[in-house]
């Protein structure tokens, strides 16, 4: 310890008093110089020439400075610059090598590279422009139903305005809720996804605009506010072509006139991650849930977040927010929101406030991305590890040349170090790609603002090259420098070591045992990915195109205009419907009122013989409203009975059609066909078929009552907001076209014709799913491919090495095939170690990916059956090629070549 | 070129030890350090001796050698070195390394 903190010194006098120490050392020469010439004096030259001849046995002055320079330890650029040209050297010499490591290496780097993108808007950075994101919640109410809880992030503009006013854990709160609504009319028309916002959204959120102003205060007064539009920056480009002198222009929205008053920055999306195109205050009400909706505690569809005060933390926001809630509440007294708790979370939470499954998907990938690193790490050492050996005699040559093994190290980590970056260069590449589908394809909503390699992904990119490069040079360089001089140049390249073997065994069944565990992740994937394809939803959403109409806004009209505006606009239906009906492309079309995962509605429903209704887990009953050749339509099958006629709808028959749950829990045992339905202040509705259950919203959801009314009764009872179903006999893209073209020609004042495939509205749920088993299934075989060329490597290394003793059985007289089966159990033997250990390593990960599988068991057996197969197989097929060639040694030249 | 008997430059590596080794005569400075060597060596070993005194100062920076500033019994005013512990430490190491890469290569020129 002394000696090096003595050694520590020593080098710091020399750097601090360098000038000093040089100067001492020209004395030093000078002196030795004159007593070198003094002695050629005596001996009888000339007094130059003396000193001529001690110069030149003296040196070369800048040779000296060099080597001056390399003896003290002073990084020169001269020593550096060797390295580069032997790395280079090395490199280029080796191309195959090279190009395997850099390959290998940038698969898996651009895989995280990739993910790290994703994972970095999902996660760590949340919304753009958001300031100091950390300090920004969104609301939940949880409130308490009998033994049912349920958490939304769903509230009433009053539970604002009163959490507004009195609860001093938040800066500021403010509201959102977003829309589709219609710009323009007519053929020009198009959907734009509309952001209602409260005046101070955002300047809570800390954004301001890039072009004009952003709402004023009192813009968003209730019950209405201003007709003005900020425009997203996106939307400015694309439909004003960026000009400037948008501001004060006007654009129709929904049938209003709205001023445009100013520009947000690019890619701003608010509190969420979905792209906006346009921001509207949130008081105008054109959509909006009736006309008291500012008082109504009843009115739930706004989305509360605010701004916490510095030091609160969230759990004295949740005090704070839930007292100032239930002082505040004056509503319904038998509601649940009386006694609601509300409660703070980050933004990238979901309405339920928990992580989305998307982001908790995410968060395995990336996991799995590193480990797809891991392996292809193992499988790079494992080749530097082979070429160490192969390279043992030159490396025992340049250190009997007087090599420092420090500087050997040095020069071996230099190699594999370039090539890690290399390896990231080529990541890069792969990021691009594979972040531009993984955002385009699996994530499409998301409204990417950076670019798929951004400045922190190109970091986090080079720094996992250069770790990489570190990582899997030190152990192969470690060893070189170790090298026994005497017995490394006396042997040939043959012998590595028992020691190196082991090593590379151990590094090849890790790489097995680690694609093994990602293969029965993706198989898990897969198999949930099934089951919700497989799953009978009661509906047919990938067959049917859903048809929505949106009529310029009725609300400034006088009472008697529109009432006889609403009445032609139920009977444009019937025409629509008889007119799709007779296009070619369709199979069959109906009316409904509640489109299964869109929306659901309830009435006051009582059944003759009973005081109350049995409440089920999943609510209800839920009534729709629908026309003639519905069930056919969305491929609900019927039980029994019969449906809705033609006659049923137009004749206001009073029947109903109820779901298999209904018809099992009102009259259990017994037939429900002619039983009375009393809906509000009707009389009695007699039930004339029963069908399957249909989902209503989800995938997951617990058995609910469902009936069915004939279209029309719905008026009477004060729903409404009609949709068309369409069942397309083929493609369903070219029917989309003509659907719109078609009704729109039938009537001209249609605002816009939506037509969208049902799946749609289902799609972002079943997207965890999706994102799941393909990446794990990419990743799971891009493991795979790596895992089973490191075991080739192994194996095809072992035969290379052990030839001297195959050649020595062949010529005892060994056969072929045992030779085959001697190498082939070797290989088979590896992967089934591997198998092994990564099954344990899935059974024991199991218990964590179990929330986000569906219907799957972690322990499939049959996931793990076929996954311990596959890689048996790709054992075996590894060990094929260097089998046949190790039974083809020829013994006469292995035994000659010693 | 030169009048004197064929000389070998020193094997890269090895003018640490040979000066360390020099030096546990005594003390001394680096042209007595020179001389010494190429007379114990017979002449064949020429110390290149611009690489002498980095050396020596690479080997006092490491710990090896001491030096002070003396006179000469000529009245010149001359480094002196001396050997230090750690110095006779790493002299024995490197003999040991030596004989090893000695034999090493010596196994390598032995006529196949």
């Amino acid at each position: 310890m002394t000696s090096w903190l003595r050694g520590l010194w020593l080098r710091a006098r020399y750097y601090l008093f360098r000038a000093r120490f040089d100067r001492e050392m020209e004395d030093e020469m000078r002196f030795h110089l004159e007593l070198r010439a003094a002695e050629h004096t005596q001996a009888g030259m000339s007094e130059q020439d003396a000193f001529d001849t001690a110069r030149r046995r003296f040196g070369n002055r800048t040779s000296l400075e060099e080597h001056r320079r390399t003896a003290i330890g002073v990084p020169s650029l001269e020593t550096l610059g060797q390295d580069i040209r032997y790395v280079l050297r090395a490199i280029r010499y080796s191309p195959g090598f090279s190009t395997m490591v850099i390959a290998t290496l940038g698969i898996a780097i651009g895989a995280n590279a990739a993910m790290f993108g994703i994972i970095d808007r999902l996660m760590l950075r949340g919304p753009a422009y958001v300031v100091d994101p950390d300090r920004v919640v969104r609301l939940y109410a949880t409130e308490q139903n009998g033994n049912e809880q349920s958490t939304e992030s769903i509230f009433g503009y009053v539970t604002y305005a009163h959490l507004r006013a009195n609860a001093h854990a938040f800066e500021d709160l403010a509201v959102y809720s977003a829309t589709d609504a219609t710009v323009g009319v007519g053929a020009d028309a198009h959907r734009i996804r509309l952001g209602r916002v409260s005046a101070n959204f955002f300047s809570l959120l800390g954004v301001g605009p890039i072009l004009g102003r952003v709402f004023a205060p009192n813009e968003d007064r209730p019950p209405r506010g201003e007709n003005v539009v900020v425009l997203d920056e996106g939307y400015w480009r694309r439909s004003f072509g960026g000009d400037r002198g948008v501001l004060g222009r006007t654009t129709v929205i929904g049938g209003v006139t709205y001023t445009i008053i100013g520009v947000a920055p690019q890619g701003f999306t608010g509190a969420e991650l979905e792209r906006r195109d346009g921001w509207v205050p949130i008081s105008l009400t054109y959509w909006g849930p009736g006309p008291d909706w500012p008082t109504a505690w009843d009115a739930s569809w706004l989305q509360i977040i605010g701004r916490l005060q510095p030091g609160v933390t969230f759990d004295q926001a949740n005090a704070e927010a839930t007292a100032a809630h239930r002082r505040a509440y004056d509503g319904p007294p038998n509601s649940t929101m009386r006694t609601a708790s509300l409660s703070v979370a980050p933004l990238r939470f979901n309405r339920a406030g928990k992580e989305q499954a998307v982001t908790r998907v995410s968060r395995w990938l990336v996991a799995v991305t590193t480990i797809v690193l891991l392996i292809a790490c193992a499988n790079v050492a494992n080749l530097f590890l082979a070429r160490a050996t192969r390279r043992r005699r030159e490396v025992a040559v340049r250190l009997a040349l007087g090599i420092g093994r420090g500087r050997l190290i040095r020069l071996l980590m230099a190699e594999s170090v370039v090539l890690g970056l290399l390896g990231s260069v080529a990541g890069l590449a792969v990021a691009v790609a594979g972040g531009r589908f993984i955002r385009g394809v699996l994530l499409p909503n998301v409204a990417w603002t950076n670019r798929t390699v951004d400045l922190r992904v190109l970091l986090v990119t080079a720094l996992t090259g250069c770790a990489t490069g570190l990582l899997v040079g030190l152990a192969p360089a470690l060893r070189s420098a170790r090298l026994d001089l005497s017995t490394a140049l006396k042997s040939g390249a043959r012998e590595g070591g028992a020691h190196g073997n082991r090593t590379r065994s151990i590094l090849a069944v890790t790489q097995a045992a680690l694609s093994a565990a990602l293969l029965v992740g993706a198989g898990l994937f897969l198999s949930s990915l099934q089951k919700v394809y497989g799953l009978r939803l009661g509906i047919e959403p990938d067959r049917v195109l859903t048809v929505s109409f949106d009529w310029p806004s009725l609300g400034d009209l006088p009472g008697d205009v529109k009432d006889r505006e609403r009445l032609r606009r139920n009977q444009f239906y019937d025409a629509a419907l008889a007119r799709v009906r007779a296009m070619s492309g369709v199979e069959r079309a109906a009316v409904v009122v509640g489109t299964p995962f869109q929306s659901s509605m309830t009435i006051a429903l009582r059944v003759p013989g009973r005081d109350t209704l049995p409440q089920l887990p999943g609510g209800g009953p839920y009534v729709r409203a629908i026309s003639d050749d519905y069930f056919a339509t969305a491929g609900t099958h019927f039980l029994r009975g019969r449906p809705f006629t033609r006659a049923d709808v137009t004749g206001g028959a009073r029947v109903a059609i109820v779901n298999e749950t209904m018809a099992r829990t009102l009259w259990p045992n017994r037939d429900p066909i002619g039983e009375c339905l009393l809906l509000d202040t009707m009389p009695c509705s007699h039930v004339v078929g029963v069908v399957e259950d249909a989902r209503r919203f989800g995938l997951r959801e617990d058995p609910a009552m469902q009936y069915y009314i004939p279209l029309g009764e719905e008026r009477a009872l004060g729903f409404g907001g009609r949709q068309m179903f369409v069942r397309p006999r083929g493609d369903v893209a070219t029917l989309r076209e003509a659907l719109r073209a078609e009704l729109a020609r039938l009537d001209p004042s249609v605002g816009f014709v939506a037509v969208e495939l049902l799946q749609d509205s289902l799609d972002p749920q079943i997207r965890p799913w999706r994102l799941g088993a393909n990446m794990f299934a990419l990743f799971g075989a891009l493991a795979l491919l790596v895992a089973a060329i490191g075991l080739y490597s192994v194996i095809a290394y072992l035969v290379t090495q052990r030839a001297h003793e195959l050649g020595v059985r062949v010529a005892l007289g060994a056969a072929q095939s045992n030779i085959v089966g001697l190498v082939v159990r070797y290989g088979v033997g590896l992967a089934a170690v591997g198998v092994a250990i990564g099954m344990l390593l899935s059974l024991n990960a199991g218990r964590w990916i179990e929330p986000l599988l569906f219907d799957t068991s972690p322990r499939n057996p049959a996931v793990f059956l076929l996954v311990a197969v596959v890689l048996l197989v790709v054992g075996l097929l590894a060990s094929v090629v260097p089998a046949w060639r190790a039974a083809r040694v020829n013994p006469i030249e292995v035994l000659r070549a010693e | 070129m030169s009048v004197l008997p064929s000389r070998a430059e020193l094997l890269p590596g090895t003018l640490a030890m040979l000066v360390l080794k020099t030096l546990t005569v005594g003390t001394m400075h680096g042209y007595a350090i020179a001389q010494h060597i190429e007379r114990l060596s017979e002449d064949v070993l020429r110390v290149q001796e611009g690489t002498l005194y980095p050396a020596l100062q690479m080997m006092e920076v490491k710990g090896w050698v001491r030096s002070e500033w003396k006179l000469t019994p000529t009245k010149r005013r001359a480094r002196y070195y001396s050997i230090t512990a750690a110095g006779r430490k790493q002299l024995a190491q490197e003999a040991k390394e030596f004989e090893r890469v000695i034999a090493a290569v010596g196994r390598v020129m032995q006529p196949a």
